[in-house]
């Protein structure tokens, strides 16, 4: 076969030449694979409810009589598939993809945190030094919080009011406070 | 042709085939579906099956069992193993497992199945009158990556060719589903001779979705057998076991185990001593293996985030589900009794000739059936510290894509190693090591500045493929992802032509047989796409698909194995514009009320296909 992007002959789903996935590939938007609206507010039934039309079609059992081609393209359709529910059944993952377009954090850790937030983060474990437990009681308000928070930004956002530019930072915090609330628990 | 089912077993195999709409397993010659996963190696020829079991006592260095649990596995994690089955491991051999048999070359767990393998398609050829198409052959869901290529390089030395690798579990619920047509979630406990499973499944919209897998590939009837062995020396008071004495106790406990199913004690008699088992007894001694099983039932269950209450029902598969203290045990983890209407020793045949049929494409049980598995453990990559970055967590449904970027540590460091490691530990080190690969010829950059995306594909066997690249310079490095501890190519050719059944001569009528095969399969596939949406043609091109069909079928009485291969390939080739017309009409359809025009456009669909070669070739094998 011969890879669509930069013409080198490539053998399996990544092409030696120029690293490219050979189609169908990632960039196949979830929503649209998967026949739901581009909302944050979904139904998780109608999600899978998508998903199983969608694997009845394009699953490798569906073609393992059919010629390579065909085998080896309904192979990548169903990672994206596979790859395409795991993202929309994540609410965090859900709402970066509405928010950024990528599913996952652009860069390692996310964006930068606000230097107020992480001075509260400080203040925080000092009231924990105190008195011990405080610092997750007060991340799980937090969470709580910036849940909440997220939840009426996309209210909004759906009814056609608002944007979506404090999400990934918002996505960051829940990050970082879901991270010390599994930290303190144990 | 048909297309079988194997399950390639610990203590036996079957293989079974739909016939008339009907799953069954194949029979031998004293219409017994089991053949005991046995092989001696006499000088000259190979003997399989109950022979081979029953007379082990008498050949113990010669004959082999059991190696299932050496499948795929590291010489150092079997040392205990290979003791406790009294097997002398050749040790100048550090990369995988082989066995030192007296007066030949040492063989591998590979090998030993692959000559199991080729008893049964022996046995398909028999009663089929001819070649099986391909196969699909059974693992436990818990198998990991090295195991699983293992089983397909036993399949590829027998002759086989592998459809599907099929999870256990997977093929029994099959097996229950369709027969009953039950919709609901099922937990399939699956103990066999040496390996244990639990699957969570849903079958909901002619959907057979695995929610989650757990279990523990070294815990078994066996084991039984062993606590058995162990308390009937104790009692008869002796100690010295040597190998004929060894495999004698073992066959009069298995015996034993066999008759405590029913009856309330039983007697093992060793060395001319005769010791009397109670059912208590019995019971008391599996109990800590039994228990054992409890506790990847309770990970199964919290991987699929259900309660055991949500549960409709569940199936035993495997000869060790006999046990009634098992039967117990289950009914009170799970709270309900368990199905046991199916032979636990046929169930995954069953299923997996049940699955090989859906795969012909013309299934006579049930087109619409889709069966979605899930890779049993998280895989990886070993980052800074030995830590591992987990790139698809366990119980992902297959197939899966993911991707991630990394970078460098040190200033100007031109090559970069990555380990690939299959496991749920924090900590590279207890995992199991996949393989390693490096990077190389990376620009000289400050570090933490090159971007190195490293992609992993997991097909439907659960099989992984790892690529890497550096992204400002388009340096890349792929591999199909050779376990550590697993063969090469090489070495299974060499087999392929050392195997006894595979002369010269042999391995040339087999390649031509298999160039046949796909010829016909591609000829066929053709005609019938032809027939259906030959409104789909371009003028000119039905001349030339029928030029190149003529040619094809002309060559494909004759013994020329390249010209049927050059026209088959040929035929791909000028079929792809064709094919990729009806994949985009089909799409289309499936995604009618979408916008389909535009997912198409992300594809770049028409632009890669219509130029595209084929390797038609199921697992590449030019």
């Amino acid at each position: 076969m011969i890879c669509y992007s930069c013409n080198e002959a490539v053998r399996g789903p990544v092409c030696v030449g120029c690293s490219a996935l050979q189609p169908p590939g990632l960039a196949l938007d979830p929503f649209v694979l998967l026949g739901v609206p581009r909302r944050f507010h979904l139904d998780g039934a109608k999600i899978d409810e998508g998903y199983r039309s969608m694997a009845k079609r394009v699953h490798p059992d569906k073609f393992a009589a059919r010629p390579a081609v065909e085998r080896r393209m309904s192979l990548q359709w169903t990672a994206s598939l596979n790859e395409a529910r795991r993202v929309l059944k994540d609410p965090d993952k859900r709402a970066r993809l509405l928010a950024t377009g990528q599913a996952e954090p652009r860069e390692k850790g996310g964006p930068k945190l606000d230097p107020a937030f992480l001075a509260e983060i400080f203040d925080w474990r000092e009231q924990d030094e105190e008195s011990p437990g405080a610092l997750s009681d007060l991340a799980r308000v937090r969470e709580g919080d910036l849940r909440a928070e997220l939840d009426t930004i996309f209210t909004a956002w759906e009814s056609g009011a608002g944007d979506l530019t404090l999400v990934e930072d918002r996505l960051a915090r829940l990050k970082y406070v879901t991270g010390l609330v599994r930290e303190h628990v144990s | 042709m048909a297309n079988i089912g194997i399950d390639l077993g610990t203590t036996n195999s079957l293989v079974a085939v739909v016939m008339s709409g009907k799953a069954r397993c194949l029979l031998d010659e004293t219409a017994s579906p089991l053949l005991p996963s046995a092989v001696r190696y006499d000088d000259g020829s190979v003997v399989v099956g109950r022979d081979a079991r029953d007379q082990a006592a008498a050949h113990p260095a010669r004959t082999f069992t059991s190696v299932k649990r050496f499948m795929g596995r590291a010489p150092a994690d079997c040392v205990a193993d290979a003791a406790l089955f009294r097997y002398t491991m050749d040790e100048s051999e550090e990369r995988f497992v082989r066995f030192a048999v007296p007066g030949r070359a040492p063989v591998t767990p590979v090998e030993v199945s692959a000559e199991v393998l080729k008893v049964l398609r022996a046995r398909a050829i028999e009663c089929l009158f001819g070649e099986p198409g391909g196969a699909v052959i059974t693992v436990p869901a818990y198998f990991d990556d090295a195991q699983r290529q293992a089983t397909k390089d036993a399949a590829r030395i027998a002759g086989l060719e592998v459809l599907r690798l099929l999870n256990e579990p997977t093929a029994a619920a099959i097996a229950y589903g369709l027969d009953k047509r039950e919709h609901g979630v099922f937990a399939v406990y699956d103990l066999g001779g040496g390996t244990f499973d639990v699957s969570i499944l849903e079958l909901n919209d002619g959907i057979f979705q695995v929610l989650a897998t757990a279990g523990d590939t070294h815990l078994g009837g066996d084991d039984f057998d062993r606590a058995l062995g162990e308390h009937v020396l104790t009692k008869a008071g002796l100690d010295r076991r040597d190998d004929a004495d060894h495999r004698e106790l073992l066959l009069a406990v298995e015996a034993a185990k066999r008759r405590l199913s029913d009856a309330e004690e039983a007697t093992v008699t060793v060395a001319g001593a005769t010791v009397t088992v109670t059912r208590a007894d019995f019971d008391a001694l599996i109990r800590p293996t039994v228990e054992r099983t409890g506790a990847a039932c309770r990970q199964a269950l919290s991987d699929a985030k259900l309660t055991a209450d949500k549960i409709d029902a569940i199936v035993l598969v495997g000869g060790s589900t006999r046990v009634p203290l098992v039967r117990t045990y289950v009914g009170a983890l799970f709270g309900r009794a368990p199905y046991t209407d199916l032979d636990p020793d046929q169930v995954v045949a069953l299923g997996a000739a049940m699955q090989a049929d859906i795969l012909t494409g013309s299934s006579q049980l049930s087109d619409d059936l889709l069966l979605l598995d899930v890779i049993p453990l998280s895989l990886g990559l070993e980052v800074m510290g030995g830590v591992v970055e987990k790139f698809i967590p366990r119980c992902s449904t297959i197939p899966f894509s993911a991707s991630q970027s990394f970078t460098t540590h040190v200033d100007n460091q031109t090559a970069l190693d990555l380990h690939i490691v299959q496991g749920d530990r924090e900590l590279a080190r207890d995992n199991r090591s996949l393989g390693r690969f490096t990077l190389r010829g990376l620009p000289l950059l400050p570090a933490g500045i090159p971007r190195i995306r490293v992609e992993f594909l997991v097909d439907a066997d659960g099989i992984l493929t790892v690529s890497a690249k550096e992204e400002h310079t388009g340096i890349e490095s792929r591999i199909e992802v050779k376990p550590s501890y697993g063969l090469s190519d090489d070495e299974i050719e060499r087999m392929l032509e050392d195997s006894i059944d595979n002369a010269e001569t042999d391995v040339d009528v087999r390649l031509l047989i298999e160039a046949r095969v796909e010829a016909d399969g591609i000829l066929t596939a053709v005609q019938k796409a032809l027939g259906v949406d030959g409104g789909l043609l371009v003028p000119g091109e039905k001349e030339v698909i029928d030029a190149v069909v003529n040619a094809l079928t002309a060559a494909l009485p004759n013994d020329d194995r390249k010209r049927i291969a050059d026209l088959a390939h040929k035929l791909d080739e000028v079929t792809a514009p064709f094919a990729q017309r009806r994949i985009e009409r089909d799409l289309t359809l499936a995604l009618s009320g979408r916008d389909a025009g535009e997912v198409g456009k992300q594809l770049g669909l028409k632009d890669s296909v219509a130029r595209g070669t084929l390797d038609h070739t199921p697992g590449g094998k030019h």
